[in-house]
């Protein structure tokens, strides 16, 4: 392994995605602010923002940064250069990863402190948030690993739409929850148990994902 | 040079393939045996499909291969192996640059990950070729595109290019002053070059030897020289019932009438008699040009698999 080689690989596709990353970034930020303004209809717009902003990076950033490679063909130009296809895959997977983080992050860490800073905000809204914000992390490493197995913008995209109706079916399920639902309204932060299982259940999709996306990466026989 | 496998070598090759299969759904590389000499000019000629691209990217470690082994510059080479590639600089035909960004952007890449590049000589490219750093890739034609690949490759200064038709699609203008910069790296004999292309002319200019691929085998493989001096074309005035005389790497071309064409692919000065003493009158005996062997020797590979 070129930890050297990576760190260039790695710097050079977030130098690539700059610009949508910046617009991602803002505009989850400019959301995050829509859901804390005064009123239940900022509020919803505001969190359909948010999603909206979040499936958009996602698709975006696995295209720029993972399909179009192959779309391109710029991965032969980059696997022709002195990189192993570990080297490349784990330049790769972390890039995409850590490129959706940054507006998920921004937008999760602008609700955090709006949340404690606006008075009208409930605090308890933050668990609920953090189960949805996993859900679409979770959502997004499915896509990368439909991506990375299929190298198929259209794949992806169906995971993409089905990840988006569960997404719904999740939200729809969180409000008919009675613990959960009843945090979305509580002045108190809290954690109960149900939330840290469904948690624990979306930090092992994400991990199984990601492991998998890496796996079939480094398997991959043919580059071209 | 490349080499039969059975001779005895006094080097150590700069590449050497052996018994490389790879099968796609409609095309398979049949068991190539290939050896490349260090400090020579390879030719590789094929028709379009023909896995000239498959067995450079199989060199490349782009692609594994079914079966077989690769070693390039004395290390074995595979997707999993990045140190090999530190001295082979990669052309072909369809590597892309990122579109979005300069010449610049991409020469500073590739510089960091190469710490022979060569920036002198990368900015003298820069002016030969009448690239400018700052273009985007996206703006450039062509032209403009293959040399800024091939800036970015010969800047590195390789011990071994692999070009997988760097010369196609270019203008004439364009196409010269590749193979001029291309001739110039020839004549540092450190230095390899495997280059493919379906045009026989420029593969003839530069190379020192050549080897013919067809439908995923090698059909021939000689010194240039070699295979223009033995290649022949005859033409003979023959009767109808005439048979010709048994001389090896004799074969009929076509017939019209009395007149028989004839091509031989091992000609020695005694071939003229034989065939005037068989009882046919000849007519001529022509040298071929590289790309009428290339032809004959494909139709020739064809006939025999059939």
């Amino acid at each position: 392994m070129n930890t050297q080689a990576i760190q260039i690989l790695f710097l050079k596709d977030l130098f690539l995605s700059r610009w949508p990353l910046f617009g991602y970034l803002a505009g989850g930020m400019l959301s995050a602010m829509v859901t804390c303004l005064p009123g239940e209809t900022a509020g919803f717009i505001g969190f359909i923002l948010m999603v909206t902003v979040t499936i958009a990076a996602g698709i975006h950033l696995i295209g720029v940064l993972l399909l179009a490679e192959t779309i391109d063909m710029t991965r032969t130009f980059v696997m022709s250069l002195p990189v192993s296809l570990l080297d490349y895959s784990i330049a790769k997977i972390s890039v995409v990863l850590v490129a959706f983080l940054i507006p998920w992050l921004g937008m999760l860490a602008s609700l955090t402190v709006l949340i404690f800073v606006v008075p009208e905000a409930n605090p308890g809204v933050l668990a609920f948030l953090v189960l949805i914000f996993l859900f679409m992390l979770a959502g997004f490493c499915l896509q990368l690993v439909t991506a990375v197995v299929t190298e198929s913008v259209g794949w992806t995209i169906v995971v993409v739409v089905l990840g988006n109706v569960l997404l719904n079916l999740f939200i729809k399920s969180l409000y008919e929850h009675p613990v959960i639902s009843a945090l979305a309204k509580s002045d108190v932060l809290s954690w109960p148990p149900v939330v840290l299982q469904i948690m624990a259940i979306e930090t092992i999709v994400i991990l199984v994902a990601l492991g998998l996306a890496f796996m079939f990466q480094i398997r991959r026989r043919d580059l071209v | 040079m490349s080499t039969a496998l059975n001779q005895p070598h006094q080097m150590t090759a700069a590449a050497s393939l052996r018994g490389i299969a790879k099968s796609y759904k409609h095309f398979r590389l049949n068991n190539i045996d290939l050896e490349i000499e260090p400090g020579t000019v390879n030719g590789l000629i094929g028709p379009n499909g023909a896995g000239k691209s498959t067995i450079m990217r199989i060199m490349m470690g782009l692609v594994m291969p079914d079966q077989g082994t690769v070693s390039v510059l004395g290390q074995p080479i595979s997707s999993r192996e990045a140190s090999a590639k530190q001295d082979i600089g990669y052309f072909s035909d369809d590597m892309r640059l990122y579109k979005s960004e300069s010449i610049a952007f991409h020469m500073q890449f590739v510089r960091s990950l190469f710490p022979g590049w060569d920036e002198v000589y990368a900015q003298q490219l820069l002016d030969r070729f009448g690239l400018i750093a700052q273009q985007k890739i996206k703006g450039l034609s062509h032209g403009q595109r293959v040399k800024s690949l091939l800036l970015l490759i010969l800047a590195r200064r390789p011990r071994l290019l692999i070009l997988d038709e760097p010369t196609n699609g270019l203008d004439p203008v364009a196409k010269q002053e590749v193979l001029s910069e291309l001739m110039q790296i020839v004549n540092d004999e450190t230095r390899t070059i495997l280059y493919s292309s379906h045009n026989t002319q420029d593969v003839e200019q530069i190379s020192d030897t050549i080897t013919f691929i067809d439908r995923g085998r090698v059909i021939a493989s000689n010194n240039r020289d070699e295979f223009l001096d033995g290649w022949r074309r005859f033409k003979l005035q023959a009767p109808q019932n005439w048979q010709a005389p048994a001389i090896d790497g004799l074969r009929p071309e076509s017939t019209f009438g009395n007149l028989r064409v004839m091509t031989l692919d091992r000609y020695q000065a005694e071939v003229e008699d034989r065939l005037q003493s068989s009882g046919a009158t000849l007519e001529s005996s022509e040298a071929m040009t590289l790309e009428e062997i290339f032809v004959a020797a494909v139709l020739r590979g064809r006939e025999e698999k059939q």
